[in-house]
């Protein structure tokens, strides 16, 4: 047995209705737990594997019941974040007496049958839509067993799949457990340069760069859609020179389609929540819509490159 | 509300009210120019009117008495009128409110009236003669202060040249489509048809105004040959007494031809006018004749002409002869009728009109009037001397459509007179056309296009010309009219001509259209509150299957298509059956597209689940599926059919207020239904003991608004059959009774139950926190309603987050939402109309999950109090983050329980960097699955609310946007602010 074949992992939600994570009508499952660290992560509430507790101050009424049933006394309005989370032991007991829902568990347990129940009565909709089910996150590749039974499942049940991954996961495994039962892929490539990408992303890019080459290959020949993404992050990954990287390195693999994923600096007030201090408060920059002649010069540099955008 | 009868000390407010009469009489008294309106051309006009406050406090009353006023020291035991004063108060808001107002504390029941209403609105009449100044002074700052004036004409003329369309072209070509090259018509816009657009920038920019014509026309018949006896004292037959009278509204009003109109004839002799009715509810407006050109919704134009008129020769006559005030005369003032005009549990359309349903139009377009009179004089031929009423009968349809030609052809003469006139030389062409058309049809059988649809129009003016213009509906036009088009068709040669044609027919049905908003029903200010915005609600149906049940889609269905599209207007309300079985992928998109192009129109309706609902009736199924919507989104089986769709709007939410009240109702202050349990004394031990008592006083209510219902239908036989609907609808030459007494082959009546999904999710509350987690008591959970949650924010909270919502995917809240729809169902199907027809349940509500929503208290569902119903039976807007959840649940809804339709409304915004080919397919994507699912009806706005927010600031840069409010739709920028917020606050889904 390997280290995660007995390991489920947290999800934090399953969204219903999207319309911007795949074609057609889908529903995303988000796990949580994430091997890399980006810092501009639009969900950081998905990094940890671990179960979190998240406090909203807009939804709270003040009405003091979490006070009352917190056996450790973490909460108070004169904490940073409300939850004094050096004390708190995640008993949960505060997210059951509150009424507004301002307290709320981050990751929920679920077992793959689960989520195929919370799913199956949007299929019809995937049916007529062309839709599916995307895997997002956090990183469903950490959790290879449960996610490949997953898969199964769903294509059991005939729902189109696609996975949207960091890529740094071990290939071996991916190609066994998860590729066979994967319509699409969404891979992400952020930054070409490795030691930029361990400073931004916590670990080096070459796994990620080499599983990328080599499922292009097999996903060629197996004629699957393996769709590379780039997110355009203000000064980081938008850089003319990342860009021109990224453009090369799918050049060499032949690639003729890409997604650039624009900026969407809505994410901050998600870090409070589960109170982590947001290096980018105050960056302008970072908590600002981009300006789109920034992206516009990214697409020319790939469209350059032969490299067509598609909508993902 | 009784006042009590010992005696009570009277208040200083009662000596300002005593002086303020004494200052009212002496006017009136003294001075000629107000004096004059004292009498109308029959005499004077004698009455008593009195107030009073609830307690006793205040107690004053005034006789008119040829010539005089005189303020009375006390309030005689008899008054034609008087109102009733929740405090002192209510009192002095109404000496300082305009009289638009007044009408509004009558609905929020701050003031109770008793009586004919015809009396109070002649009072206020008098009020706004001697106060118009101060009353128009303050309405004017009113507009001011909302925003509402601003140039008409600037603001169409942007929004026309504003509104830019994005087109798909069809994917295939359905079977029943013969001649249309592209049936998506993809290469038209507005700008190909000037006189289409000029017409537009009429309709988007004149304020109406109110016609007098018929009213004066038909009075004048009246008094001239007897109402109620004829000349020489003998009891007239009513059927032909309104022939008769008919006949001659339509040999003696003015035929006008619109500048450059395709169509001839119009409703009113106005450029959009405003009919009156005064049989109905038109003395509504007497109150208001002065102050109606400055309210700030929908104000309408009088000319001084028209209030002398009005005045003088209409209004008083009718002071007895309306349905409402017969059932009070003749029904001995029965408590349903008190309740009706209590407004807060249900509003009777039936004291409006006996409406909703479609001719038999295919009949009358084939055979012509002519075909029609050889069936009556047929059947007149067969019928033995002794059958008298048949005869009678009889007679009065053949009159009534020797009415019809005789306008037809003052039409005729009028299109020759013009012709003569006319310099240039291609309209010259087309009035010397349509005088040709004007003298053959409707008489004769018709042979093309432009003579179906000129047929068509002058029926439809003798439809509003003898009965009110509330809801009258077109039905299946495409199916129709594509006879004509495809023998105009035939005779074509060569593709360019063709195109010609096809060009032709897409702006003769623009014509059509634009015709129909020639006219306004009369909206007195009160129906500002209650039916926002709302036009005729001239239903035409699209699609769906044959009689013979084959697909029905065809070239004049994307012909309607393309004029809805282009021209983008509240009215007519264009309805689109989809069949999943026969009907195209082509033409479902086709219908998203047009939805997102107008913003709001057509409404979709899955046909199977439509035709199911009715399956208890046991119609044959030839005409089953011959159904038209009607009104707002009613089936009624076309030209065979009076089921007056929409006799009344019906408030759920009151039965449960009073199940909460032991029979008691909060804001009527009123001990009137059953006594079904005491919260307070602990009768309620489990949940089911609850719902019970909820289902004794919805049935209570249902009891009574049926019992209303038969006493005005009663009052419509005796006061206004309609014979010339008669003449053109299946049942009345055979069964020889006119439809108003069941001559037609179907009868039924179509109620509106509103509140399913506030009712659905209060009773989920009531039962998990109540009687399931025990986490309140009944007690408290009821004090917190009655105080509307003020001293309870965290059980306020507890139950927003907490709660089993409809909409939200959960299976008991469903099941929750189908037994309540079950019992509504029942309720009003165990009623036997007074044509012998059962009574249907409809979940829709036009606007007035609005009204009765400000006029409910707090629900254990945590609305809170005064705040807008769900409209229809849609999902409260924080039942599901997902649409999907809320599509499942409505499709999931046993149709059997709501066999008068539903409407279930969806807002969604595009996104910003979609396509719009990809918004159509998200669209399609949406409804397709909602009809597989076995969904009803469904119609989007697609709109944001925040551009919904900046047109309540800047209206003056939305003039046409179109939104659907609950199964009509109406231009935003005319609601009500409440109306307006609750459009804002509907959920919200990214598309």
């Amino acid at each position: 047995m390997t280290k995660d074949e007995t390991k489920t992992p947290f999800i934090l939600e399953i969204k219903g209705n999207s319309l911007d994570d795949g074609p057609g009508i889908r529903s995303v499952v988000f796990y949580k737990g994430c091997p890399l660290s980006c810092v501009w992560c639009h969900n950081p509430e998905s990094k940890k594997t671990a179960a979190e507790i998240s406090f909203d101050a807009k939804l709270c009424i003040d009405c003091g019941a979490c006070r009352d049933v917190c056996p450790e006394q973490a909460l108070g309005q004169d904490n940073r974040f409300y939850i004094d989370r050096s004390k708190c032991t995640l008993c949960y007991l505060c997210v059951e007496s509150c009424p507004s829902g301002a307290l709320d568990r981050v990751g929920k347990a679920m077992t793959v049958n689960d989520i195929i129940e919370r799913i199956l009565p949007d299929k019809p909709f995937f049916d007529t839509s062309g839709g599916g089910t995307t895997l997002s996150g956090g990183e469903p590749t950490l959790y290879m067993e449960f996610t490949s039974r997953l898969l199964q499942s769903l294509k059991q049940h005939d729902i189109h799949t696609l996975l949207e991954t960091c890529g740094f996961f071990d290939l071996n495994r991916f190609m066994d457990m998860l590729y066979p039962y994967l319509d699409t892929i969404y891979f992400d490539i952020k930054i070409i340069d490795s030691i930029a990408h361990k400073k931004y992303c916590g670990r080096p890019n070459e796994k990620i760069l080499d599983n990328f080459s080599l499922i292009s290959e097999k996903a060629k020949k197996d004629n699957k859609l393996l769709l590379p993404r780039i997110p355009l992050i203000p000064n980081i990954t938008d850089t003319e020179a990342n860009i021109r990287g990224i453009a090369a390195f799918l050049k060499g693999l032949n690639i003729t389609e890409a997604s650039l994923l624009a900026y969407n600096p809505l994410w901050h007030e998600k870090s409070d929540k589960i109170g982590v201090e947001d290096p980018y408060k105050k960056s302008k920059v970072m908590t600002s819509f981009p300006d789109s002649a920034i992206s516009e010069k990214c697409r020319a540099i790939f469209a350059k490159a032969g490299i067509t955008e598609t909508n993902s | 509300m009784q006042a009590t009868a010992q005696k009570v000390s009277k208040s200083y407010t009662n000596t300002l009210a005593n002086l303020f009469f004494k200052f009212f009489a002496f006017n009136f008294n003294t001075r000629p120019s107000l004096r004059k309106y004292l009498k109308g051309d029959d005499g004077w006009l004698n009455f008593t009117f009195g107030i009073k406050t609830e307690s006793g406090s205040v107690e004053q009353a005034l006789r008119f008495e040829n010539g005089k006023v005189i303020v009375l020291k006390n309030m005689p035991s008899q008054t034609d009128a008087q109102l009733i004063f929740a405090d002192e108060n209510a009192v002095k808001e109404a000496a300082t409110k305009p009289p638009n107002r007044l009408m509004l504390a009558l609905m929020e029941n701050r003031i109770v009236m008793h009586g004919n209403l015809g009396y109070l609105q002649l009072i206020n009449f008098y009020l706004s003669l001697l106060l118009k100044h101060i009353h128009i002074a303050k309405l004017k700052k009113e507009t001011k202060m909302e925003n509402r004036n601003y140039n008409a004409g600037a603001a169409s003329k942007k929004s026309i040249d504003s509104k830019k369309l994005r087109q798909i072209r069809a994917g295939s070509v359905d079977p029943g489509v013969r001649y249309l090259p592209e049936p998506y018509l993809s290469e038209y816009s507005l700008n190909d048809f000037p006189r289409l657009r000029d017409f537009l920038d009429i309709h988007l920019k004149t304020r109406p105004a109110i016609c007098h014509e018929r009213a004066e026309i038909l009075t004048g018949w009246y008094r001239e040959n007897g109402f109620e006896t004829d000349k020489n004292g003998r009891p007239v037959i009513a059927e032909l007494r309104q022939a008769q009278a008919f006949k001659f509204l339509m040999e003696n009003r003015k035929p006008i031809i619109r500048k450059n109109d395709l169509i001839a004839g119009t409703n009113t002799t106005k450029e959009i006018g405003v009919i009156i009715y005064p049989d109905a509810h038109g003395t509504m407006i007497w109150g208001e004749l002065l102050t109606a050109p400055y309210r700030p919704l929908n104000p309408y134009d009088v000319t001084p002409e028209t209030v002398d008129v009005l005045h003088n020769k209409v209004f008083p006559f009718w002071l007895h002869r309306n349905f409402r005030q017969w059932v009070r005369d003749n029904k001995d003032y029965p408590l349903c009728q008190k309740l009706d005009e209590r407004f807060a549990a249900c509003f009777l359309w039936k004291t409006v009109a006996l409406s909703h349903t479609i001719l038999n139009y295919p009949e009358i377009l084939k055979l012509g009037t002519k075909g029609i009179i050889a069936k009556i004089d047929r059947e007149w031929g067969e019928t033995p001397e002794s059958e008298k009423q048949k005869l009678d009968t009889l007679r009065a349809l053949k009159i009534s459509l020797e009415g019809i030609n005789a306008y037809a052809k003052k039409l005729s003469v009028e299109a020759t007179r013009l012709a003569k006139q006319e310099t240039d030389p291609d309209r010259k062409n087309e009035l010397i056309h349509l005088a040709d058309i004007c003298r053959r049809v409707p008489e004769n059988p018709c042979v093309t296009l432009d003579e179906a649809v000129n047929a068509m129009w002058i029926i439809w003016v003798g439809v509003h010309m003898e009965n009110t213009n509330a809801g009258f509906s077109l039905g299946r036009l495409d199916q129709w009219l594509q006879p004509y088009f495809l023998a105009d068709m035939e005779k074509i040669a060569g593709e360019e001509e063709k195109r010609k044609y096809i060009k032709h027919a897409v702006e003769l049905i623009g014509c059509f259209y634009m015709r129909c908003t020639d006219h306004l029903p009369l909206i007195p200010d009160i129906g500002n509150y209650l039916f926002g915005g709302s036009s005729s609600d001239q239903a035409i149906t699209l699609g769906g299957v044959t009689p013979d049940g084959e697909d029905a889609v065809n070239d004049m269905t994307y012909i309607f298509l393309k004029v809805t599209e282009m021209l983008s207007i509240r009215d007519p309300n264009v309805n689109a059956r989809y069949n999943r079985e026969r009907n195209s992928e082509t033409y479902l998109k086709r219908l998203c597209e047009v939805n997102l192009n107008t913003t709001a129109t057509p409404s979709i309706h899955n046909d199977e689940a439509v035709m199911a609902s009715l399956a208890e009736f046991n119609y044959p199924a030839q005409h089953l599926r011959d159904w038209s919507a009607t009104g707002c989104v009613e089936p009624t089986l076309s030209g065979r059919h009076i089921g007056h769709t929409n006799c009344m709007m019906f408030n759920m939410v009151a039965a449960l207020e009073m199940a909460l009240n032991n029979g008691w109702h909060p804001l009527m202050r009123w001990n009137l239904g059953p006594r079904t349990g005491d919260i307070e004394s602990g009768d309620f031990q489990d949940y089911e003991s609850f719902f019970n008592a909820f289902a004794a006083q919805l049935r209570f209510l249902a009891d009574q608004t049926c019992e209303y219902n038969n006493l005005l239908g009663e009052a419509h036989q005796a006061i206004r059959p309609t014979p010339f609907i008669s003449a053109l609808i299946e049942g009345p030459i055979k069964s020889g009774r006119d439809v108003t007494k069941g001559g037609a082959l179907y009868n039924s009546s179509g109620t509106a139950c509103i509140g399913l999904a506030d009712i659905t999710d209060s009773l989920m509350a009531i039962n998990k926190f109540v009687f399931e987690e025990k986490r309140v008591s009944f007690k408290e959970l009821r004090n917190a309603v009655n105080t509307n949650f003020k001293n309870d924010p965290a059980l306020l909270a507890l139950i927003k987050n907490k709660a089993q919502l409809f909409g939200s995917g959960d299976h008991e809240a469903l099941a929750t939402a189908n037994r309540v729809a079950k019992l509504a169902h029942d309720c009003f199907g165990e009623h036997t109309n007074y044509r012998g027809g059962k009574y249907t349940a409809g979940f829709w509500s036009m606007s007035n999950h609005v009204a009765f929503g400000t006029l409910t208290g707090a629900l254990p569902s945590g609305r809170l109090a005064g705040k807008a119903f769900t409209p229809g039976l849609t999902p409260e807007a924080h039942a599901s983050k997902s649409i999907l959840d809320n599509i499942r649940d409505v499709a999931r809804l046993d149709p059997k329980n709501l066999n008068n339709n539903i409407a279930f409304n969806v807002k969604v915004v595009p996104g910003a960097h979609e396509t719009h080919q990809r918004i159509v397919e998200n669209i399609y994507s949406y409804v397709k699955t909602y009809s597989d699912l076995g969904g009803m009806q469904m119609q989007l706005n697609v709109v944001s609310s925040k551009t919904l927010r900046d047109a309540m600031e800047h209206p003056e840069n939305y003039q046409n946007l179109l939104v659907r409010i609950s199964g009509y739709n109406a231009y935003f920028v005319t609601l009500n602010r409440d109306m307006q917020m609750e459009l804002i606050e509907r959920a919200e889904f990214g598309i």
